[in-house]
């Protein structure tokens, strides 16, 4: 039985080919994904775990949580009594008091800024600290620095070289050494200057206080009840926590963002994998009808339908094997690839050694094998249904195949009006986007049940115009509409993947129009100072606002903080703002109460946060901040919703609230508005004089700042797009491959229309006609949903947030005009092999 | 292209003609210096056993193939010395076909079957000369038919009607009623004579069976790749 399976799927090979390739790129793509991830998971584990592998207990002030959509909170610094009351406690080899914080390296009158972290630390020996030299020696007094060797190669800064470290104040330092980071030469994506520990006090402005304090146990010491007694000994108003411990937290700190791109990436990689099940199952299909005949004289020779359903499913076994094994090797090499294309889109991830787990081949093999063969299943079940009189019949292709079962069509009909019946219901108001989801589902299942039924109808709709260009026009038309199940398969695969890059297109394109609009409404400044660096809470050094508030070209400086709390489990984010200058430099409507009554440590909602958690002006709001706990704040006012989204958030406090309660001191933005009788381009320039000492602030316009807000959406779209493209390439070869399988079926008529004078020409323009016309099948369709769904999902979020529906008719145009072309590429092979077909061989198969 | 006959008496010329299918070992001479003149506005049958070269025969004459050695003419045009795609347009203008099965375009209709060759070339049909064919066939009721919807015999009727359809130079059928009863290939066989006879249209019948032979006016006898005798009429 394998013999003949193994013989057969050989010998069809050419047929098999595209699906091999569909599956292979699927599972490419899964593998890819897993292993990227798991690399640079792997990478942040080892790097924490190397920064605390000589430490056994870290001592840091108390916070209620360590950390918030992938930051790590900052806490108050110890007082430096700590760690000499640490010494104190039997059991403790060593106490080091550690100063940690930012400091940007500058040489050269240039400011080093990379894509990560630039830290500054206090220089501390191994074990204790995780650096060792490669160069040099290490800072023994002020004004010394050594820099890891990374940073120093790449920017050719050698021993002896000054350098002007940037924290809270700045300082020129001499580089003395160079270090190394475990194995390596630094860290991904980083700059680290290490100093003496009064050197680091001194730039990051600690007076005489530590970040934390680092303990190493006593030999023989047990470290869990150590832990309790240092606890003991210092009160509740420290934490201290196994080194280890705190390593795996901030590891997963900075692991966030790798998990949401991992679930995009692997979200991604089902789609590509669902459009190739749609191509497989085709394939099978088509293969199945061509050898009804010979599977009736296997079953008229006695196999059983069993075996013959065997038979087809073992041939999708192997071509699933086939294309996992290949799909997988070739994931592993392009890890590389998918994190530099990440990198493109602003994504950073750590570079190093590529890590590929058992669980990865597992999924791919599980991934690639199980989609091949479920989607034969249909396929194999009808192959084992030819009963064995029809190796008497004719000619199978003879039969008009696929027409569309009565069941399959209502069932289809009817999933797709309740999908329908959903979209309009969300669009119409009430609906969630929950029920949009569901809609989605049930008109895309019911689509492809109602396919065959729909499909002849379209086909001849949309190939109207192909009647113009004559006989092979009309044909490709009528072959087309010959088989719908097969074209309305191959189409929905392609209308599947256009359907996910135009809702993308326009989705995006809404949510950045309307940033851009109540940007633009409420944001009435001059100017906008902020960071360039794209950092969650803006990262802009506190003395920009005073540099830039004392000129005398500016009226008002207003500025924002950003702060996270929790409620509960969930993190949520809130503006901390100065309500005095504030309305000065914004135009703001309050729904109820005041807005300058913040100034009173209450906090203002937005209407619709107000209005899910059934609050009112009077109530209470209890929030959990990192450094001081439970705090209940009044709620002293509504904010109208575009105006808060303008502020980024739902909640706003006071500048004020915000110090007492946030160690955190970096601002988000720095409104400006200029004096009367100043030019703008004046107070520009002298607003970039004042940011000389901030090397990544930056004045924007409203336009730049809008642009801004919208970087993170921009890179995310332009991702997504890139990768949905891969689903569309795939579609695209359903197309080429069910050609190809359906030319080599129709090869008797092609040869009697070259017999009867059909030029070459003529028949490569019939051919790709019809490729063209599923590839427009599929764009109406696809379009069709996208804008359908993305419609519905803006109206959805339009009841939290500001959000109106923008459809960017010109790159939908270029969807459009893209798939078209594609199309016709996708028929071009196919083409030139039917032109090719010798007549003679062509008129003998019939 | 038009060609134009100097000699009106003779439609197509074959001499000497060699065709070998294969190389070295596994050669087979399918023709093997085969010489045929076919005569104008007359039914020729080729008549010889299985295998004997006669589809062969046909497809070089009718510029389907090529021929090793020797001259094919369809009027006086050396088919040897056309392009392929001048050997298509040659074969849609001038040229008709029947095969022994699958002559139709499935998802053509009969009617639009039958002017197929006309509409691949961009012509009108005329439709004069269309309604007379298809009443000879007795067609009538059965254009807007598609071939699935049509018996063998009515198939192969409208192959008939097809190969007309164009005035061509010369109609080509092979084995035509091979895939018919009895009566339908008598009828098919009958039509084809009628259209020699009463529309002075060329006709070459390849065939097997002496029973269909014998309604054409010659019989060229073929065996192992060459004429060897002609009867009838004319028999020269
Ligand atoms: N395409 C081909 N390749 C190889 N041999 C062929 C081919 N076509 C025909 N032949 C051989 O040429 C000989 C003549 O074939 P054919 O012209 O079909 O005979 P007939 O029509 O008289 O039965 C046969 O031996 C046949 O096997
Ligand atoms: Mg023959």
């Amino acid at each position: 039985m394998w013999k003949l399976i193994i013989r057969n799927t050989v010998a069809r090979r050419g047929r098999l080919a595209l699906t091999l390739l569909a599956v292979l790129l699927g599972v490419t793509f899964v593998t890819g994904s897993l292993v990227l991830t798991d690399t640079s998971r792997r990478l942040l584990d080892d790097q924490f775990r190397t920064a605390a592998a000589g430490v056994d207990l870290t001592i840091r002030d108390a916070a209620a949580f360590d950390s918030a959509m992938g930051v790590e909170v900052e806490r108050d610094p110890l007082p430096a009594e700590v760690a000499d009351r640490v010494r104190a406690v039997p059991g403790v080899a060593a106490a080091t008091p550690v100063v940690r914080g930012r400091g940007l390296i500058g040489v050269g009158g240039k400011t080093i800024v990379p894509a990560g972290p630039s830290l500054l630390l206090s220089w501390e020996p191994a074990p204790v600290g995780p650096f060792t030299l490669r160069a040099g020696r290490a800072p023994a007094a002020g004004g010394e620095v050594v820099i890891d060797a990374a940073t120093a190669r790449r920017h050719r800064i050698g021993l002896g070289t000054e350098v002007t470290v940037r924290a809270e104040r700045a300082e020129r330092l001499r580089v003395v050494g160079l270090a190394g980071f475990g194995s390596g030469e630094g860290l991904p994506e980083t700059t680290v200057a290490l100093v003496t520990l009064p050197e680091a006090q001194r730039l990051l402005a600690l007076g005489g206080d530590y970040s934390e304090v680092d303990v190493v146990a006593a030999d023989g010491t047990d470290v869990r009840r150590l832990r309790s007694a240092v606890a003991a000994a210092l009160g509740s108003g420290y934490e201290v926590s196994a080194s280890r411990d705190v390593a795996a937290a901030s590891a997963a700190a900075a692991k966030t963002q790798i998990s949401s791109l991992q679930m995009m990436l692997l979200a991604l990689a089902a789609a590509a994998l669902l459009v190739g099940a749609f191509l497989i199952a085709n394939t099978f299909s088509i293969v199945v009808t061509q050898r009804t005949r010979e599977l009736a004289v296997l079953r008229a020779a006695g196999a059983t339908g069993a075996q013959v359903m065997r038979s087809v499913l073992g041939e999708a076994l192997l071509v699933g094997l086939a294309a996992s094994a290949a799909g997988t090797g070739l994931g592993v090499a392009c890890a590389a690839g998918l994190r530099d294309l990440a990198g493109v889109f602003g994504m950073t991830l750590p570079d190093g050694g590529l890590v590929v787990t058992p669980r990865t081949f597992v999924v791919a093999f599980v991934v690639g094998v199980g989609v091949t063969v479920s989607s034969a299943f249909g396929p194999a079940r009808r192959a084992a249904a030819v009963a064995p009189v029809e190796a008497m019949r004719r000619s199978s292709a003879d039969r008009l195949s696929g027409r569309a079962g009565w069941g399959r069509t209502v069932t289809g009909a009817v999933l797709t009006a309740l999908g329908a019946a959903g979209l309009s219901i969300v669009l119409a108001g009430p609906g969630s986007v929950v029920v949009l989801g569901e809609a989605a589902v049930s008109t895309v299942v019911g689509l492809a049940l109602l396919g065959p039924a729909v499909t002849p109808g379209l086909v001849r709709l949309l190939g109207r115009p192909l009647g113009v260009a004559g006989v092979p026009g009309r044909l490709a038309r009528e072959s087309a509409a010959r088989s719908p199940r097969r074209t309305s398969a191959t189409a929905l695969a392609l209308a599947f993947g256009l359907a996910l890059v135009s809702f993308t297109t326009v989705l995006g394109t809404s949510i950045k129009e309307s940033t851009a609009r109540s940007y633009a409404e409420t944001i009435t400044a001059d100017y906008v100072v902020e960071s360039a660096r794209n950092e969650m809470l803006g990262g802009l050094p506190a003395h920009v606002y005073h540099h830039v508030g004392e000129l005398p070209q500016v009226a008002v400086a207003s500025r924002l903080r950003y702060g996270h709390w929790k409620d509960g489990q969930s993190v949520e984010a809130l503006t901390a703002i100065d309500p005095v200058t504030l309305p000065r430099v914004t135009s703001l409507h309050m729904v109820a109460g005041r807005l300058d009554a913040v100034a009173g440590g209450g906090v203002v909602l937005a209407a619709n946060v107000a209005k899910e958690r059934n609050l009112k002006v009077g109530d209470t709001l209890a929030m959990t901040f990192s450094r001081t706990g439970v705090q209940r704040l009044p709620v002293v006012g509504l904010l109208r919703d575009r105006d808060a989204q303008a502020l980024s958030t739902g909640y706003v406090i006071s500048l004020d609230t915000y110090e007492r309660n946030y160690r955190e001191h970096v601002d988000a933005s720095v409104f400006v508005k200029v004096a009367d009788g100043v030019s703008r381009a004046d107070a520009k320039r002298a607003i970039e004089r004042a940011l000389a000492d901030a090397p990544t602030a930056q004045v924007r316009d409203q336009a730049a700042a809008v642009a801004g807000r919208n970087a993170m959406i921009d890179q995310v779209l332009g991702l997504v797009s890139v990768l949905l493209m891969l689903t569309v390439l795939i579609a695209l070869l359903g197309i080429t491959n069910t050609l190809a399988l359906s030319i080599i079926e129709r090869t008797g008529e092609l040869g009697l229309l070259r017999a009867v004078g059909m030029t070459g020409a003529q028949m490569r323009w019939m051919i790709r006609g019809e490729a063209v016309l599923v590839a427009a099948l599929a764009i109406v369709a696809g379009v069709g949903l996208g804008v359908a769904f993305a419609a519905g999902t803006v109206a959805a979020l339009g009841r939290t947030v500001e959000a109106t529906l923008t459809v960017p008719v010109g790159q939908l145009l270029l969807v459009v005009a893209v798939a078209a072309l594609a199309g016709l590429l996708a028929g071009l092979l196919p083409a030139r092999r039917a032109a090719r077909l010798d007549v003679l061989t062509a008129i003998a198969t019939s | 292209m038009t060609i134009t006959s100097v000699r009106t008496d003779v439609a197509a010329l074959a001499r000497d003609v060699v065709k070998i299918y294969g190389r070295g070992e596994t050669a087979v001479r399918a023709l093997d210096g085969a010489t045929l003149s076919i005569p104008a506005g007359r039914f020729t049958a080729v008549m010889g056993p299985s295998g004997s070269g006669k589809s062969t025969l046909m497809h070089v004459m009718a510029g389907l193939d090529t021929v090793d050695e020797g001259q094919v003419l369809i009027g006086d045009t050396d088919l040897g010395r056309l392009s392929e795609r001048q050997r298509t347009l040659l074969r849609r203008d001038h040229v008709g076909f029947v095969f022994q099965s699958f002559n139709l375009v499935p998802t053509l209709t009969a009617a639009e079957n039958i002017v197929l060759p006309l509409t691949l070339a961009g012509r009108r049909a005329d439709q004069a000369w269309i309604d007379e064919i298809v009443a000879m066939l007795g067609l009538g009721d059965r254009l807007r038919h598609r071939p699935a919807e049509l018996s063998g015999g009515q198939q192969q009727r409208v192959a008939v009607a097809r190969a007309l359809a164009a005035r061509p130079r010369i109609v080509f059928a092979d084995e035509p009623t091979g895939n018919l009863d009895s009566r339908a290939g008598e009828a098919l066989l009958g039509f084809l004579r009628h259209a020699a006879h009463e529309l002075g249209q060329t006709i070459v019948m390849v065939t097997h069976d002496a029973n269909a032979a014998a309604y054409a006016d010659r019989v060229a006898h073929f065996a192992d790749g060459r004429v060897v005798a002609v009867t009838g009429d004319e028999g020269k």
